[in-house]
């Protein structure tokens, strides 16, 4: 199976799963609209993955459920037992077909969405049913069932399938079939694994995921219970009845003095009855959930009473039905906000650990003995919490391929309806990159290509009397670089008309001809990003819906990366986005002002320069310099933040400036110094700080600082 | 060798009979596919090893030494040589 489809299952079921849920809870509240909103997203985002893998039954099944919350949502149609029903029919059928195409790695074909069963291929209730019919005897006990499909060359893996089932805990029944009926005996071959193992055990699906951990095959566990099973309980012995009402009456017993003991003492004595009559599981619940207060007591006693009223199955103390669970061999999905929160705690490990740098230096000054020994564990720990941070920023990382991946169907769509032919070649889609950039990647990368193949791409007379080949082509690049992933989208089209582009510019006022005339080439492109700039001659269904290149900027800046453009006349078009490798991490530049450490993203800055005070010219009320013959504005940090006076620069001969630069508009940041370079983990404004202007985020430094990073977009503003 | 053919033309596993014997079981059983598989000195085999007597479907003498094979392969394996 590729990536794509192995992607789409993930997704698929994780959606099918919060479509039931959502179903089963919005039945239960018919007015909560909330649930019905989540319920109506799973079953869009359901029809819209099956869209993009091309699987038109799916999508058709899918969106005819769609409509018809669509049309409770809007009030049209009550939402009744019979509508959630076939709602919860059709993921049915979703789940089979995703159990076809997990087995057999491709989507599976001659489907109708309209046909009332599942489609061939044996959905996973089936083993489950034949299983439990084959071990009746021993179903009462069940709380898990297992089939484990070896992978054929297991054996040469280690894997011993039977050894491995037979060693589960608390097995109840095994089962070996035949994955292909046995060929004969001249023709076996038997290093080639050909068998499906069933198993029942009590253990609970926790306790047998973990001993099939590292398995080689597929490998199901379900639920008992969940698998719609009801655990036929046997009565329980009269003896064992008494047992448990003497019990009561010792917990119940007016003493309130020992209360610890006797509960202690009832739960074992429970335990071991519970175990006498094979209910091994409860027992084990019995023996697990344990208090000495009198709430715990009062638990135990409802318990026992449960147990005795049903004389059947203790309904309080089973566990939640597990759904299926599906263990799949070497990966682990873990939410993402588990992850960036371990990455945020080595932020603060980093802090701790500057903290300790700082420490040593202080005692290494006061000529202190220890300052050694203190300055050598400091090395270690920055050694460790350096590797212990790429690996826990490495685990956000995902290949740019499921980017890449969605491209070349949204481009023989675009290119067949635009009539002109592109082909799209695709190189280092291995690259990789941070989680939140190749999930917003999406779109930006859209709209270049759109715009490629728009205005870029000329149509195929005009191409072929250019003397280029008819079929244009569109080449989707991404490498890294250092800390940085750069991606470019390079067409082999036209270029820009910088003329149309000036001309243009000048015609929506974006520009006057004055200053057109003084820019540069490069400068005239950047218009392009200008919000308000489109030079679609007509609004064509693809690009030109009034979105323009500027929300290309600002999305590429939101990720933290700048984007540029590159294009030759007649031979076509670069567009480049530089972006940071992890967006967790921001290499910043620290400089003084007034007494005052502030960060500045490394990214924006252009140069540091030392100029002459008497250099800086008033404008009005503004001041500036001259700059390789540019004039850049100069600002005071804490004018900017706090409006408070500007310093008196007669004083000081020299000044530091540093220049930065965003979406192609330069200004000087005035400091007193400049200071080091540093990797930080950003943490944003909050409290009484929040939404303090020029401010992106704070973190501490060393000497327990607080370093405050500049958002320079907004200062520039 | 935990797996030899007896004097009586018996196959006998014995021990716990690692995969290679999987090789050697199939060929004393392509052989003679009457010959019957002796388990009662086995501790446990190889899932390859349970394979072949699973596919050849001999008559097999038990029950195994082995716990975890007497209590979950054997009864799978005699089940299927007497119901053939």
């Amino acid at each position: 199976m590729n990536d794509f489809l192995q992607q789409f299952l993930i997704e698929s079921r994780e959606l099918v799963t919060q479509g039931t849920e959502g179903l089963l809870l919005v039945e239960q509240s018919p007015g909560n609209a909330d649930l019905l909103d989540t319920v109506f997203r799973a079953f869009h985002t359901l029809k819209g993955g099956a869209g993009i893998v091309e699987f038109a039954a799916m999508e058709h099944a899918v969106h005819a459920a769609e409509e018809l919350l669509v049309e409770v949502r809007s009030g049209r149609r009550t939402l009744d037992a019979r509508l959630v029903g076939d709602a919860l029919a059709c993921l049915d059928l979703v789940t089979a077909w995703l159990d076809t195409l997990e087995r057999t790695g491709a989507l599976p074909e001659n489907v109708d969405a309209g046909q009332a069963s599942p489609p061939s291929g044996v959905p996973a209730a089936d083993w489950t049913a034949a299983l439990f019919s084959r071990n009746s005897g021993v179903l009462h006990r069940a709380v898990t069932a297992i089939r484990f499909v070896a992978d054929r060359d297991c054996f040469y893996q280690g894997e011993d399938p039977i050894a491995r089932m037979s060693a589960l805990p608390r097995l109840l029944s095994l089962d070996l079939e035949p994955v292909l009926a046995w060929p004969a005996l001249g023709e076996l071959d038997p290093y080639s694994c050909n068998l499906i193992l069933t198993a029942l055990t009590s253990a609970s699906p926790g306790d047998v995921t973990a001993h099939m951990q590292g398995h080689s095959g597929r490998c199901e566990i379900v639920a008992v219970a969940a698998a719609g099973v009801p655990r036929i309980e046997e009565e329980l012995p009269m003896n064992v009845r008494k047992l448990l009402e003497e019990q009561l009456a010792v917990l119940d017993a007016d003493k309130v003095q020992r209360l610890a003991g006797r509960i202690a003492s009832v739960s074992r004595t429970t335990a071991n009855a519970m175990r006498f009559c094979g209910r091994d599981d409860q027992a084990e619940r019995l023996g697990n959930a344990l208090g000495s207060d009198e709430e715990a007591g009062r638990r135990l006693r409802s318990s026992i009473t449960q147990l005795l009223a049903s004389g059947s199955a203790a309904p309080a103390m089973r566990a939640e039905s597990s759904p299926a669970v599906e263990t799949v061999a070497r990966t682990l999905r873990v939410d993402a906000a588990r992850i960036d929160s371990l990455v945020r705690l080595t932020g603060e490990l980093t802090v701790a650990k500057n903290g300790i740098g700082h420490t040593a230096r202080l005692a290494h000054a006061n000529g202190d003995a220890v300052a050694g020994l203190l300055k050598e564990h400091h090395l270690v720990l920055d050694r460790l919490i350096g590797q212990l941070q790429s690996s826990a920023i490495a685990m956000r990382v995902l290949p740019l391929r499921s980017v890449f991946q969605r491209f070349p169907r949204v481009m023989r769509e675009m290119a067949s309806s635009l009539g002109k032919p592109v082909k799209l070649e695709i190189e280092g889609e291995d690259t990789e990159a941070d989680k939140t950039i190749v999930e917003m990647l999406f779109e930006p990368l859209l709209h270049i290509v759109r715009n490629a193949i728009d205005h870029g791409v000329e149509d195929a007379n005009e191409r072929l009397k250019a003397g280029k080949p008819a079929v244009a082509t569109i080449h989707l690049r991404a490498a890294r670089a250092a800390d940085q992933v750069l991606i470019e989208v390079t067409d082999d089209g036209g270029g820009i008309d910088l003329e149309r582009v000036a001309e243009v510019a000048t015609r929506r006022g974006l520009a006057t001809e004055a200053n057109l005339r003084m820019m540069s080439e490069a400068d005239i492109i950047d218009l392009i990003f200008a919000p308000g700039f489109s030079t679609a001659a007509r609004i064509t269904e693809i690009s030109g819906r009034g979105v323009g290149m500027d929300t290309v900027r600002t999305a590429v800046e939101n990720m933290g990366g700048r984007v540029s453009i590159a294009s030759r006349r007649g031979h076509g078009t670069t567009v480049s986005f530089a972006l940071p490798f992890s967006v967790m991490m921001t290499q910043v530049m620290t400089v003084e002002s007034g007494g005052q450490v502030f960060g500045i993203p490394v990214d924006a800055v252009v140069e540091t320069v030392r100029i002459a005070s008497e250099d800086i010219a008033g404008v009005g009320e503004a001041r500036v310099i001259v700059h390789r013959n540019r004039t850049v504005p100069i600002i005071e940090l804490g004018t900017v933040l706090d409006g408070s006076q500007q310093r008196e620069t007669s004083a000081e001969t020299h000044a530091m400036v540093v220049i930065v630069a965003v979406a192609g508009q330069s200004v000087g940041i005035r400091v007193d110094r400049p200071g080091e370079r540093m990797e930080v983990i950003l943490k944003p404004l909050d409290g009484l700080l929040s939404g303090t202007p020029g401010i992106a985020g704070t973190t501490l430094l060393g000497d327990g600082r607080i370093l405050l990073v500049l958002d320079i977009v907004e200062i520039l503003q | 060798m935990t797996v030899r053919l007896t004097d009586r033309g018996e196959i006998l596993l014995e021990d716990t009979c690692p995969s290679e014997d999987a090789e050697i079981l199939l060929q004393k059983l392509s052989a003679d596919p009457d010959a019957p598989v002796d388990l009662r000195a086995c501790e446990f085999a190889h899932t390859a090893v349970i394979q072949v007597l699973m596919a050849a479907m001999p008559k097999v003498l038990g029950p195994p030494a082995g716990l975890a094979l007497r209590d979950w392969v054997y009864p799978i394996l005699a089940r299927r040589s007497v119901s053939d």
